[in-house]
């Protein structure tokens, strides 16, 4: 068969963009992390806690993670259907677009323009914004693998289809709302059900956003760096159908001891504890592929980014369905547990897939070999370590802040006042706030080591190379 | 037992069914060859 | 078949989407919200109360409050009653909230009076000196647009009239926010339906105590009390409490029970014994501070 031209250009853009929004959701992440133990650091109006958090979070997972899943489906798409992308043109459009789009949602949130739904912040103009972005990409994928040269399809396409179709269906439902004004809207659902559909949304948009696609990209990139392929297409198929089945079922895990009915809380928590059997499947899976291949923990800094990033989904799914349990929840719900859960998610595993994903396309996409390997391996530890401090030590005030809240009297009464609890966080704060700032050291080097690798590289062997594909 | 909680066995049980059918389905000793093939067909030089 | 065949793959995976979706989040929709639902005495926000509302969602409050006391027993003790779906039936959107980097706010109605609420707002810190919270004084800058008010009001279906209209005129942004956390939790009149009423007689455990004892209790008044009733117990938003004439009971249950009316919130989660150490503290406050002098 002869060799189509991939567009790598496309590649190149959403790689290039999503790595400056990474970066401001870090550098904003460090910023609350801090207002959080001095509130002076409050610039009312726009600079305050209130505010700056929904920018860290959503660019967080829309400008950084969404910007590398736009810039790895089209490049896995190409090369597993075997076609160059099915309309270059819309795909252009679209990285104009989906900067606009952020650019439009940084903006409006500064200026306080929210629906506090978490995660969909957003207010309705920026809402459809996002809905014709996503549609764009949705077509252009869609097609490019109805017209693909390559019959039988691997496992990533699939997860690249279910993310596609989920989070669509996701975001349209929960967008649902009336307008009052330009940038203000009311919820179309009131009370209790607004929760149960924001959560549903939520919860979800974790599965469709924040694990579906890191798993394709998983699945298409450690086989590309190991050089053999994944232990298992079968077990890989069954994960996958049981995964889509379960993950909707479990909304109301964020909600368990709310007013939601009881029975929704119930599926919401046997569910989640299902879940644990097709997240190690995929788990599993990983860990079986390396089987002779240990070795290129140490040799290669690749997979050491991949199975780290594939061990902390691991525990992360472990986690989220203890957490799913009533009792557990009743305890470590609304504590600083949660954001410790969160972010061995967010920076341990979806990040370091982005990380690893970024590093083998640079190479390809700029015709340049890595500037430097050695501080490819510093970044890498020093993001483990900012994350491990981050999360270790937000589970330890979360167990604390929990039993102090919980704690009682012999007469019935509580021990401690809400401020007595308060103040014993702040040393974690403190502890987390280091964490992040040697995560953004971590990841400024990594920013250093793609600059001085387009700048000063040296020309790839040409096997490696495909950068003569591009426009 | 009412009719809810029969509905209710049924439905999981249909669905555990289901399950059953595609793990059948995927590990068929026919499908052996065709189930793994997309996983050396991507490592092909692209 | 689905294997080589994207389009039947998209639509199989829809299916499987559906199924948890329709039967974990459409369905709920024959429950809640229903008559069954309705709370007597749960009516919808008034036109600065809503207002108030739109600024706690644009402020992002609800990144460190939360708004839902769930039924357990640490948590009912601390915030109060806990949360009935049928209080919620007009919130667009819901703002129940992840994460208590400050306390629930559910219940936060009629805890305390206006004045302590303002004097909160403008600067957090100069009641309570370690909170994180940050300052919103600025916010009395920001007089209220009535006309879009009114038009929220409509969007809403909320009810109004003339004069609440016109009255927005003379108020700031501070006063709507007030005016939201007076609202909240306050429509089920659970204060005075869950109040402990002390039975038996009240006896003082610690009667005669003397000065050196009291000390370390003078930390449990400046943790609770001092931020309205000032750190020499000289008055501000509450009254002065030197020389007051109360008998120790009556003190007591004053102090345990609070006055619900008068913007005096209850410490009967501190317990009795603690109850009782600010019962003495106050009391005998003068002769302690006549014996140093
Ligand atoms: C950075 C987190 C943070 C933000 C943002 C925040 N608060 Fe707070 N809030 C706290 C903390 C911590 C406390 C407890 C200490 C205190 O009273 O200041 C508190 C206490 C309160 C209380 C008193 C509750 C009680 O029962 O004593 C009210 C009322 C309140 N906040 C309202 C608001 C409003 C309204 C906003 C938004 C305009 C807001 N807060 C924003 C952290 C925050
Ligand atoms: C939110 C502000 C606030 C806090 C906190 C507060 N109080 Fe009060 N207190 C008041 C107000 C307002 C009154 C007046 C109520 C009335 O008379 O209607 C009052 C009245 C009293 C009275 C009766 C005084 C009199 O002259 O009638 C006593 C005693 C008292 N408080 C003790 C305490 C103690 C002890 C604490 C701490 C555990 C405390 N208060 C905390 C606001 C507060
Ligand atoms: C140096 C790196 C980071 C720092 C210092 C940081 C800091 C923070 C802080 C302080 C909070 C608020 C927690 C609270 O309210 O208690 C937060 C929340 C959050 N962050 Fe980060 N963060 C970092 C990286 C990231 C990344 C890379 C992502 C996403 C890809 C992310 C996603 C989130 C999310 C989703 C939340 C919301 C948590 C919740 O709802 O409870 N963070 N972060
Ligand atoms: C089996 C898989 C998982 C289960 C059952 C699960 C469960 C949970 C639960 C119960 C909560 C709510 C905690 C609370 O507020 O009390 C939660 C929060 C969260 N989880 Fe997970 N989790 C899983 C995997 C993941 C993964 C892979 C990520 C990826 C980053 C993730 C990201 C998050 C985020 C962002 C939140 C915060 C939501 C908020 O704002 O409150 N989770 N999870």
């Amino acid at each position: 068969m002869e060799k189509p031209s991939y567009n790598t250009d496309i590649v190149r853009g959403f790689v290039n963009w999503s790595i400056i929004w990474g970066l401001v959701a870090v550098l904003v992440g460090v910023i609350v992390s801090l207002q959080m133990v001095n509130p002076d650091l409050n610039f009312p109006p726009y600079l305050t806690f209130g505010r700056l958090r929904p920018i860290h979070t959503n660019a967080g997972i829309y400008g950084w993670g969404v910007g590398f899943i736009f810039a790895t489906f089209f490049y896995m798409a190409q090369r597993l259907c075997k076609t160059p992308i099915w309309s270059p043109k819309l795909a252009k459009f679209q990285l104009w677009f989906f900067n606009a789009t952020i650019i439009a949602s940084a903006v409006t949130l500064l200026m306080g323009f929210t629906t506090s739904k978490e995660y969909h912040e957003m207010e309705w103009p920026i809402d459809l914004m996002i809905i014709v972005l996503w549609v764009m990409f949705a077509i252009n994928i869609i097609m490019t693998i109805i017209k693909r040269r390559e019959e039988q399809m691997y496992i990533s396409l699939w997860y690249m289809m279910a993310a596609i179709i989920g989070i669509a269906v996701l975001f349209v439902v929960n967008s649902a709302a009336v307008p009052a004004a330009l940038f203000k809207s009311y919820s179309a659902y009131a009370g209790t059900n607004d929760a149960n559909v924001h959560w549903w949304f939520g919860h979800n948009a974790v599965a469709m956003a924040l694990t579906a696609p890191p798993l394709a990209m998983f699945y298409y990139f450690l086989p590309k760096s190991t050089g053999v392929p994944i232990y298992s297409h079968r077990l890989s198929i069954i994960s996958f159908w049981s995964l889509i089945f379960m993950y909707l079922w479990t909304g109301a895990h964020h909600l368990l001891w709310t007013p939601v009915p009881d029975w929704v809380q119930t599926l919401a928590m046997a569910f989640s504890v299902m879940l644990i059997a097709p997240s190690w499947g995929s788990v599993i899976n990983g860990y079986l592929s390396m089987n002779g291949q240990w070795h290129q923990m140490r040799d290669n800094y690749l997979v050491k980014f991949l199975i780290l990033g594939l061990t902390f989904y691991g525990l992360q799914t472990l986690q989220g369905p203890m957490q799913s349990i009533r009792t557990f929840s009743a305890f470590i719900h609304y504590t600083d547990w949660v954001p410790g859960h969160i972010h061995m998610g967010t920076m341990g595993w979806v990040s370091m897939i982005g990380f690893a994903c970024i590093y083998y396309l640079v190479p390809r996409i700029y015709g340049n070999e890595i500037f430097s390997i050695p501080l490819a391996n510093l970044h890498f530890w020093l993001i483990l370590i900012g994350q491990l401090i981050w999360s270790i030590s937000m589970w330890v005030a979360g167990v604390l802040q929990a039993g102090m809240w919980n704690a009682m009297n012999p007469d019935g009464s509580l021990t401690y006042t809400f401020m007595e609890t308060m103040v014993e966080m702040y040393p974690y704060w403190w502890a987390r706030a280091i964490g992040g700032l040697i995560y953004l050291i971590g990841v400024l080097i990594f920013i250093y080591n793609l600059y001085m690798t387009v700048q000063k590289g040296k020309k790839s062997s040409s096997t490696l190379t495909e950068a003569e594909g591009r426009a | 037992m009412d009719l809810a909680s029969v509905f209710y066995l049924g439905v999981t049980f249909g669905l555990f069914a289901i399950l059953v059918g595609i793990v059948l389905r995927t590990y068929s000793k026919k499908r052996k060859e065709t189930g793994e093939a997309p996983k050396y067909k991507m490592l092909d030089d692209d | 078949m689905w294997e080589k065949k994207p389009v039947l793959l998209m639509v199989l995976a829809t299916c499987t989407i559906l199924a948890g979706t329709i039967i974990t989040m459409i369905l709920p929709f024959t429950w809640v919200n229903t008559k069954a639902d309705r709370i007597e005495g749960v009516v919808p926000y008034t036109p600065i109360e809503q207002e108030g509302r739109d600024i706690y969602i644009r402020e992002g409050c609800n990144n460190c409050h939360s708004q839902t006391v769930r039924p357990l027993v640490a948590e009912v003790l601390r915030y109060g009653e806990y949360s009935k779906s049928g209080e919620f039936v007009y919130d667009r959107p819901f703002l129940w909230g992840s994460k208590r980097t400050g306390p629930d706010l559910a219940r936060v109605g009629g805890k305390y009076p206006d004045s302590w609420h303002y004097k909160h707002m403008d600067s957090p810190r100069s009641m309570v000196p370690r909170t994180n919270m940050p300052d919103y004084k600025w916010l009395r800058d920001n007089p209220l647009d009535a006309e879009a008010i009114q038009h929220k009001m409509d969007v809403l279906d909320f009810p109004y009239n003339n004069p609440q209209i016109a009255a927005l005129q003379t108020k700031n942004e501070m006063d709507a926010i007030v005016a939201y956390m007076q609202k909240l939790g306050n429509d089920i009149n659970w204060r005075k339906a869950t109040q402990v009423e002390i039975i038996g007689e009240l006896v003082n455990p610690y009667a005669g105590v003397d000065h050196i004892t009291m000390e370390p209790w003078e930390s449990v008044y400046r943790n609770n009390c001092a931020a309205c009733h000032g750190e020499h117990l000289e008055g501000e938003i509450g009254p002065e409490l030197v020389g007051d004439n109360y008998e120790e009971e009556e003190l007591f249950k004053i102090i345990y029970n609070g006055i619900p009316d008068g913007g005096m919130p209850s410490f009967s989660a501190l317990g009795s014994d603690k109850v009782w150490q600010l019962t003495n503290f106050i009391k005998y406050y003068n002769q302690g501070e006549g014996e140093s002098h």
